[in-house]
């Protein structure tokens, strides 16, 4: 679906991100982590389109096959933040990315008839970001880059700003919302334990220069995580990531 | 009971003053040619209150429509600046250099130039409002936080898309710090252009007034200038909080 072939990013003489190469699948989700500075989010921003222009970028961008200009309209980014506009109320903030691919306001409203309810904020279309809880907050989030339609979703650290429980809930939620449609993602995380629980695939980062140091398959079913499940593939990544910062 | 407790401070101290100064004049005896009391100031614009009036309003149009033209130059000049970082960084020292330019020395040179009518009053308005517009325009379009931009980016955003969308809106707060800045300066440079040279106006009256030795109606005219003021800004923050409800939420993302 989306393969990064050979990205090396550079500030200057430094080099941030050296020689990463990695590929997603649809209906995979593979998880990106690494201690802080070693390049995820910056490998991120770039299929974005919205990586610092002062860097100097080395790379190129595949989907199916092909090399293509970012942003890309099949790639859609959501950043750590959830970016709800706060003068914009839900409905509006939601229909944005629509409006800004081309689609007219009422078509897009059209669009979007519906899929709230799906999304837990039936009854909150008028109301503006400031109203909701952060959980309501990262779901219109999640809704306005599902919306959009691309077939690769990049999540820098959706839930890093949600307290434990919600974190919990959101995660679960998310998980559904994938097996309904199904998109190749790309999620950014600090977390061991969120990776290994939601990830088919746990990429591994090592920094300075930031790149690949393991590339590790889950291969247990969703339903089935849990700690005992998990905790060798648990303790292999902290084993790794200890190793890398120390 | 709100408005009450945000107006009452200032009732509080300007009935301080005024009582003070009343009471100044009357126990000092000062000559009411050096320092008229307030209530022969408040006496002289009631029996001068035709002439002041006519007067004002000659002033008021000249401020309004300076300043209307001030407020688009500044803003069509601040959305080619943040467009052009070229032209940014050319015009931004030209723009401070234009604010060091003594408008007592200038506004003479514009009678001299432009004769007697609405012109050099018009363009001295605009000289003296522009730069704090522009300058908070500037400042409000950069206070734009990246996520807000990158989001946008990410989703194919053009330059102008991200400006209409993010960049304008959450400029707003700040285009009216720079308005009611401007506004204030609106009344006194239109007062000033008319000293230097007018027919109408309270500048012009102000400058009669001291010929003739009249301080009493120099005071009424200023007392007239600063209701004005107060009237402007006023007006402004009705408009502000009417067109903005959404907008105030902009500052406590």
């Amino acid at each position: 679906m989306l393969e990064v072939q050979q990205l090396t990013i550079q500030a200057g003489n430094t080099v941030l991100v050296d020689n990463l190469s990695l590929d997603l699948a649809e209906g995979r989700l593979t998880c990106l982590i690494g201690p802080s500075g070693c390049g995820k989010s910056s490998v991120i921003k770039w299929l974005s389109g919205v990586l610092a222009p002062d860097l100097d970028v080395q790379g190129r961008a595949c989907i199916n096959g092909a090399i293509e200009p970012l942003p890309h309209r099949d790639i859609a980014y959501q950043p750590q933040q959830d970016t709800l506009f706060p003068w914009l109320t839900i409905t509006e903030n939601v229909s944005l990315g629509l409006e800004v691919r081309g689609l007219g306001r009422t078509a897009a409203r059209e669009k979007l008839r519906g899929l709230f309810a799906h999304f837990g904020l039936a009854g909150h279309e008028g109301s503006f970001p400031d109203q909701l809880s952060g959980g309501m907050r990262q779901r219109a989030a999640f809704l306005r880059t599902i919306v959009q339609d691309a077939r690769v979703l990049l999540l820098d650290e959706p839930f890093s700003a949600l307290d434990a429980v919600t974190r919990l809930r959101m995660q679960d939620w998310l998980m559904a919302r994938l097996r309904e449609q199904p998109r190749a993602v790309l999620m950014v995380t600090h977390d061991l334990y969120e990776a290994t629980q939601m990830a088919d695939r746990v990429i591994v980062m090592a920094g300075h220069p930031g790149r690949i140091i393991a590339n590790i398959p889950i291969t247990i079913p969703y339903a089935e995580r849990c700690e005992a499940t998990l905790a060798d593939i648990r303790s292999t990544l902290k084993s790794m990531l200890i190793k890398d910062t120390s | 009971m709100m408005y009450f407790r945000t107006i009452f401070p200032a009732c509080v101290l300007m009935a301080a003053f005024f009582g003070t100064w009343e009471g100044y004049v009357a126990v000092s005896g000062t000559s009411p040619l050096v320092l008229p009391a307030p209530s022969d100031v408040l006496n002289g614009l009631w029996v001068e209150r035709a002439a002041i009036g006519r007067h004002a309003r000659a002033t008021l149009s000249v401020a309004a429509l300076g300043f209307s033209l001030s407020v688009m130059f500044a803003f069509i000049v601040s959305v080619v600046l943040h467009f052009s970082g070229w032209l940014r960084r050319g015009m931004m020292p030209l723009l401070v250099a234009s604010q060091t330019v003594p408008i007592v020395a200038l506004a003479p040179l514009m009678v001299l130039w432009f004769g007697f009518g609405l012109l050099p009053k018009v363009l001295l308005v605009i000289l003296v409002t522009f730069f704090p517009m522009v300058v908070s325009l500037m400042a409000g379009y950069a206070s734009l936080p990246r996520p807000y931009r990158d989001q946008l980016v990410s989703m194919g955003a053009t330059r102008w898309a991200v400006f209409r969308r993010a960049t304008l809106p959450s400029a707003r707060a700040h285009f009216f710090a720079g308005l009611k800045i401007s506004a204030t300066y609106a009344i006194v440079a239109t007062i000033f252009a008319e000293y230097a040279g007018a027919r109408h106006g309270l500048g012009i009256y102000i400058l009669s007034a001291k010929n003739n030795f009249r301080a009493d109606l120099v005071l009424s005219a200023v007392l007239v200038s600063a209701i004005l003021t107060l009237m402007c800004l006023s007006a402004i923050r009705g408009i502000e909080q009417a067109t903005g409800r959404r907008y105030r939420r902009v500052n406590d993302a």
